[in-house]
């Protein structure tokens, strides 16, 4: 399971960097617009249903994750700091593209952080419970 | 002063799902409209192959994902075995008859779109708090554990 979901989070950070870009002057472009390249800004139900998909899939990845992380034999506070991490970037992720309406770009750059933070994380997070499995330290 | 952020912790989660919630409502008015006729008749509109290009994935991508979600419910010791088959019980069937309902609107039955609305904010909200109780275990197992 923990191979299969580091696979879905790498696989999904792929996908939005061919849908999005994977810099934030990427995001920008393709979710705000840029009228010298001649694109046009990500509609609100465009916008509405890749984020909604996509935290479907980040939370249950999310949970999953902590399900393990919890029964690991990791010191208490990094275990708090990396729950509070993943919870606030995804947090950041959905409502910095949402606020990007009307924030612009400071609101793409909160997603596109959070975005990238969160799957650095649990893929971190769930390569280090696979070396903790296989060493049978968990 | 651990129980404090563990505290915090669940709140953010709370606000996640919160979050969640709220899209999957903005995205359903975004398409389809505030107006109970406006969604009578975004239904009307489509054809059957319109309906089944969104029915088709979302029967298979949501059965396996609450499949999954349910599994792990049953390991929780927080609730009762009968109020978790309740909520099994409840999820498949108010995504059951959510997915339906547009059948049944493009049929021409008008009267399905209440039965559609009150089947989509059942079903969010039932997840939401399934979501949130498996969460709020982790974190007793966290308190538990140390």
């Amino acid at each position: 399971m923990v191979i299969f979901l580091i696979v879905a989070l790498v696989l999904d950070a792929m996908a939005k960097g061919i849908d999005f870009g994977m810099t934030s002057a990427m995001w920008f472009n393709t979710i705000l617009g840029n009228e010298e390249k001649f694109i046009d800004p990500l509609g609100m139900s465009d916008l509405l249903l890749s984020l909604h998909a996509d935290l479907f899939g980040l939370i249950l990845i999310f949970i999953l994750i902590t399900a393990l992380l919890i029964r690991t034999s990791r010191p208490k506070y990094f275990k708090i700091a990396v729950l509070f991490l993943g919870v606030t970037s995804l947090l950041f992720y959905g409502i910095g593209l949402i606020a990007s309406l009307w924030m612009g770009r400071l609101g793409v750059a909160l997603s596109w952080g959070g975005f990238f933070l969160f799957h650095l994380l649990m893929i971190g997070i769930a390569l280090d419970i696979l070396i903790l499995l296989s060493r049978k330290k968990f | 002063m651990h129980h404090q952020l563990l505290r915090i912790l669940a709140l953010l989660f709370i606000a996640l799902v919160v979050l969640q919630s709220i899209l999957g409502g903005a995205l359903f008015i975004v398409l389809t409209g505030w107006h109970p006729h406006d969604i009578v008749l975004y239904y009307a509109q489509k054809s059957l192959h319109g309906l089944l290009e969104t029915l088709v994935p979302h029967t298979l991508f949501i059965s396996i994902a609450l499949m999954g979600t349910l599994h792990f419910l049953g390991f929780i010791s927080t609730i009762s075995e009968k109020k978790k088959s309740l909520f099994i019980h409840l999820l498949f069937g108010l995504f059951i008859v959510d997915q339906s309902s547009p059948i049944f609107l493009n049929l021409g039955m008008a009267f399905f779109v209440y039965v559609k609305i009150i089947a989509f904010v059942g079903f969010e909200s039932a997840l939401g708090w399934v979501w949130i109780v498996m969460f709020r275990e982790s974190l007793s197992d966290f308190s538990l554990h140390h």
